[in-house]
């Protein structure tokens, strides 16, 4: 068991990354002050990066790094004090985060929206294979992976979801 | 003419043109852009696309419900076209307005107007109107 687990609130995937409500809600629920966006594509676009401060709930700050930035940033950091939401737009992301040392402990699928290859499995959420087979490498190794939307909506663990596909 | 896109959860926007008409007559240019509910993200981008391709490079401002959100997030991916603008917080006082001014002005003037007539349209009313005398 690796023991630089980093205490981080909570890692989310959603490829709308910060999303009106949805975020709002979760950052209520995490007492979140803090979100960290780790994309490439929005790394790179200072644009994009305005659209999502924008759309950040008050009093939150918004960071945005590259998946190499990101690494740096959140690998081993003992972050109790300042519960961080990580946002990632692909479990593909996640599983780079994670095999770089950052060891987070619940990993919630929020939103994925249809792309070929993908099928709808769980509310507005679609996985292809190659992203299941991510998700489960993930379980494997230690980490809590729940499909949910919205905090206090119905949540299926990836286990249980995989038993009905 | 500046081309009008109302874009909002529900029906919102197509009531709020319908209402708009009601009072100022039948109007062209104006394009609404309902997310239903159930209705994918992906969905409301394809619909905002097809309507901003029809609109092509016509002076546009666009009319948002609430800063956040999936229609938010839809339309300011399209803000990097220079001829784009966009208000948030739409509501009836501000649509009439700026469909009564738009022959003159261009969609970056509008947009400020329609800042301020929809700013200065919220009131808080009773106590504009003062203590009430009794019965008479």
């Amino acid at each position: 068991m690796e023991h630089d687990i980093a205490d981080l609130g909570l890692v989310r995937i959603d490829d709308r990354l910060i999303h009106g409500q949805v975020v709002a809600n979760w950052v209520k629920v995490l007492r979140s002050r803090r979100i960290v966006i780790v994309d490439d594509d929005v790394a790179a676009d200072s644009f994009m990066q305005n659209v999502m401060r924008l759309a950040a709930p008050p009093g939150v700050t918004v960071e945005v790094y590259s998946l190499q930035e990101g690494i740096n940033v959140l690998k081993g950091k003992p972050l109790q004090a300042d519960k961080i939401l990580v946002l990632l737009k692909s479990p593909q992301v996640a599983e780079q985060l994670y095999r770089n040392g950052v060891h987070f402990k619940v990993l919630n699928v929020g939103g994925l929206g249809a792309a070929p290859g993908r099928r709808p499995v769980f509310k507005s959420i679609s996985l292809s294979d190659e992203e299941l087979a991510i998700l489960q490498r993930l379980v494997d190794r230690g980490v809590e992976v729940t499909l949910q939307t919205v905090p206090g909506e119905k949540k299926v663990s990836l286990a249980s979801l995989l038993s009905r596909l | 003419m500046t081309q009008i896109v109302v874009v909002t959860h529900g029906r919102l926007g197509e009531e709020l043109l319908r209402t708009a008409e009601m009072i100022l007559g039948p109007q062209e240019g104006v394009h609404v852009v309902s997310l239903l509910a159930e209705e994918r993200p992906e969905t409301l981008q394809d619909k905002l696309d097809a309507v901003l391709q029809r609109v092509g490079a016509d002076d546009t401002l666009i009319l948002l419900d609430f800063l956040g959100g999936t229609p938010y997030n839809a339309v300011a991916r399209c803000l990097r076209d220079s001829h784009i603008e966009c208000v948030t917080g739409v509501n009836l006082p501000l649509l009439l307005e700026i469909l009564s001014a738009r022959d003159a002005f261009s969609a970056a003037d509008l947009a400020q107007m329609a800042v301020r007539t929809g700013r200065e349209a919220i009131k808080n009313l009773k106590p504009l109107l003062g203590p009430a005398s009794d019965g008479a």
